[in-house]
């Protein structure tokens, strides 16, 4: 009896009538994410081919010019914009275009189960933009799923993303993939619990932090940041070192040490205390130092694992045109500096820095949301695996966390 | 003529949108899973239909160790909440009186909140900091480093939990059902007590007995949620490792095989405690009302 995310979240926004922050609500997101529907199962497990556009994503010939329509259809993770959603009234009043904006995408694999069958038969399912972590937006290329953007039509775009993220490795010119929000794993932890400040992800291995540790499910943001400490670099390790990372994370867990492996509800463990010292995600530690002097972000002098969340506009997506215009259009300094101002996770546009730091002299100096040049040489972005080894690195790392 | 076939007809007539949705909803959705679990392939180069009986093996030599706990977890759980499901019943029914019904209400009332609430208010409770650790910490039940949540004691407590009334309505309704007379019966027979409760009562109520820990067993061995909130790796179930075969990994057959493994082996306990506790005590219901 699994309830649905609908009831769920009906049911605490009834149940919790506290001012929100957007933390808060992410552990409800939490807890609605751990329900999942049949459908996405069913839709799942159809037949499988190698995708719609035959020739991957390298040979396709880039959006073609359009008129802007009246609608638009916007995937995107939960709590992912402002509250009132004002970015999206704002392209309303400018383009005329109304914006559906979904909320669906809780996990980029359970994503990929729903989407993938229509995909692959070149059909979106209505949506015009979704918002996919660096690995799965790899795959989507790699699978042909994604259209190539007209960089001609994007001048915002192309001029104001930072320069750390101007060139991943799995798209190199940003043809097929823009980032929505980036963000730092690393330590996230307790001042009045710990003996020391941690400085590295070996105090996650202290025997006296034993049971008040919990890591990330999100198999990437674990196993690079562990192998990173172990001396492989990330953004070049083999499958090999990246195993062994997932070798020393299995004993962890084995003994004890490791209490847990966690998505956002993390938050709520170490809030209360349950756990000291956990991986985490940048932009909640934010939040948490906010609510709470005794939490604390660190970077691993070994290096912080920087990953970005890319909006992509699907194969047969109705409004490709005006999708193209949505993802120029959060590119203005003056349009994404509302969206980072709630969001607090790494913001990918140049000149929003000083807009905030008008407004809140604090954010704009938050190493979190607009890291200098020293904090982002110390991160690193993951490499791209190749389909069998991601596969079995995958599998190997399910098996230590338990499934 | 036409009128009796109508009338004969009517029965079964009422039954079509039950078997259309059992169909549709169950015996389809099956045997696709069926056709699924024997696919081989990944994600990413598309799975074939191949007749790849070796993701039964190889589920059921990988996952051995989920499965063991997830019958033991059921299996105590269900036990626990016979132990506190049955006096309670026992209470309501014979000693409620008027309350009986308020009593009853009572058991059911924290149910009308969502499943995933209760349990994370477990996890609230057995927290680390929390007044239930502190207490015994103090009473030096708990030692200074150990915890309540995220062992096996905090899952196996909220299955429990979360499956009572699973237990206790089906007790009830067998021991309220009991006819009083068989009971002055017993003791116009020069019956203790005790004798009469194990010799009238308890036999009486044997279909209550198994009926209830049918209901919790079988839910409580695929449950996931109780393992995921209230637990750690170290005592994911099954129901764990299908829902990350299914969404996290993307391994559809194996999870699809996974599910039929656990089908099969809840049949076969079904069968075998049907068999242990008498299928007359299964039919014993039905039996009586005649």
């Amino acid at each position: 009896m699994t309830p649905t995310g609908d009831d769920l979240d009906s049911h605490f926004d009834r149940l919790l009538r506290d001012p929100l922050t957007r933390r808060r609500l992410m552990q409800r997101g939490a807890a609605g994410a751990l329900s999942f529907s049949a459908l996405a199962y069913l839709a799942a497990c159809g037949e499988e081919t190698g995708g719609g556009a035959d020739t991957g994503a390298e040979g396709t010939k880039a959006i073609r010019k359009g008129k802007i329509s009246d609608t638009l259809y916007f995937a995107n993770w939960p709590l992912y914009i402002e509250e009132d959603r004002g970015t999206l009234k704002e392209f309303q009043k400018e383009y005329g275009t109304k914006v559906k904006y979904v909320e669906e995408i809780n996990d980029n694999t359970e994503f990929f189960g729903k989407v993938r069958q229509q995909y692959a038969r070149g059909d979106s399912g209505g949506r015009d933009i979704h918002v996919v972590t660096d690995w799965m937006a790899a795959r989507m290329m790699r699978l042909g799923y994604v259209q190539k953007f007209d960089k001609s039509e994007m001048p915002n775009a192309s001029r104001n993303l930072i320069d750390r993220l101007k060139s991943p490795p799995f798209d190199k010119r940003r043809e097929f993939s823009m980032p929505w929000q980036s963000g730092f794993t690393g330590i996230i932890y307790r001042r009045d619990k710990v003996k020391r400040e941690p400085r590295s992800v070996d105090d996650l291995f202290d025997p006296d932090y034993k049971g008040k540790v919990t890591m990330l499910s999100e198999m990437r943001d674990t196993v690079s940041v562990v192998a990173a400490s172990m001396g492989a670099d990330p953004e070049t390790a083999s499958l090999d070192e990246f195993m062994r990372a997932v070798d020393k994370i299995g004993q962890a867990a084995e003994s004890g040490q490791v209490r847990g492996f966690t998505g956002n509800e993390y938050t709520k463990d170490i809030t209360k205390g349950d756990s000291w010292v956990i991986l985490g995600w940048s932009g909640d530690a934010v939040q948490l130092e906010a609510d709470n002097p005794n939490i604390r972000f660190v970077a691993p002098e070994t290096g912080v694992h920087l990953w970005t969340d890319n909006m992509q506009i699907p194969v047969g997506a109705p409004h490709a045109f005006t999708a193209q215009k949505m993802i120029d259009f959060v590119y203005r300094p003056e349009v994404q500096a509302d969206i980072a101002e709630y969001v607090n996770y790494i913001c990918p546009v140049e000149g929003v820095k000083e807009i905030l730091t008008r407004r809140d002299p604090a954010l704009g100096q938050n190493q979190l949301i607009f890291p200098d040049e020293q904090t982002l040489s110390n991160a690193f972005i993951m490499r791209q695996l190749k389909p069998d080894d991601e596969r079995e690195l995958e599998e190997a790392f399910q098996q230590v966390i338990g499934a | 003529m036409a009128a009796r076939l109508r009338k004969a007809g009517l029965p079964y007539a009422l039954l079509i949108p039950g078997l259309g949705w059992l169909a549709i909803f169950f015996a389809i959705p099956l045997l696709y899973m069926l056709f699924e679990s024997l696919k081989q392939g990944t994600i990413d180069t598309g799975f074939i239909f191949n007749w790849e009986f070796s993701n039964y093996t190889n589920a059921l030599s990988d996952f051995s160790e989920q499965f063991l706990r997830s019958f033991e977890y059921a299996g105590l759980a269900t036990l626990f909440a016979l132990i506190i499901g049955y006096p309670l019943a026992y209470v309501i029914a014979f000693r409620g009186g008027r309350w009986r019904n308020a009593l009853l209400l009572a058991v059911i009332v924290p149910f009308f909140v969502t499943y995933l609430i209760r349990t994370l208010s477990w996890e609230t409770i057995l927290s680390d900091s929390g007044f239930v650790s502190d207490t015994l910490r103090t009473v030096g039940v708990l030692s200074e480093g150990g915890r309540l949540l995220d062992t096996t004691f905090s899952v196996v407590a909220g299955i429990t939990y979360n499956f009572l009334p699973f237990m206790i309505l089906p007790l009830y309704a067998s021991l309220e059902r009991i006819d009083p007379r068989m009971l002055e019966a017993g003791y116009d027979l020069y019956g203790r007590r005790r004798d009469v409760f194990l010799r009238v009562t308890l036999p009486l109520s044997m279909p209550g007995v198994v009926a209830g820990t049918l209901l919790t067993f079988i839910p409580a061995a695929g449950d996931f949620i109780n393992a995921e909130l209230l637990g750690t790796p170290n005592q994911y179930m099954i129901g764990n490792v299908i829902q990350s075969r299914y969404l996290e990994v993307a391994d559809y057959p194996t999870a699809a095989a996974l599910s039929f493994i656990l089908m099969a082996l809840m049949l076969a306990i079904v069968v075998l405690w049907a068999r242990v506790a008498g299928t007359e005590a299964l039919l014993g219901t039905e039996r009586e009302r005649r």
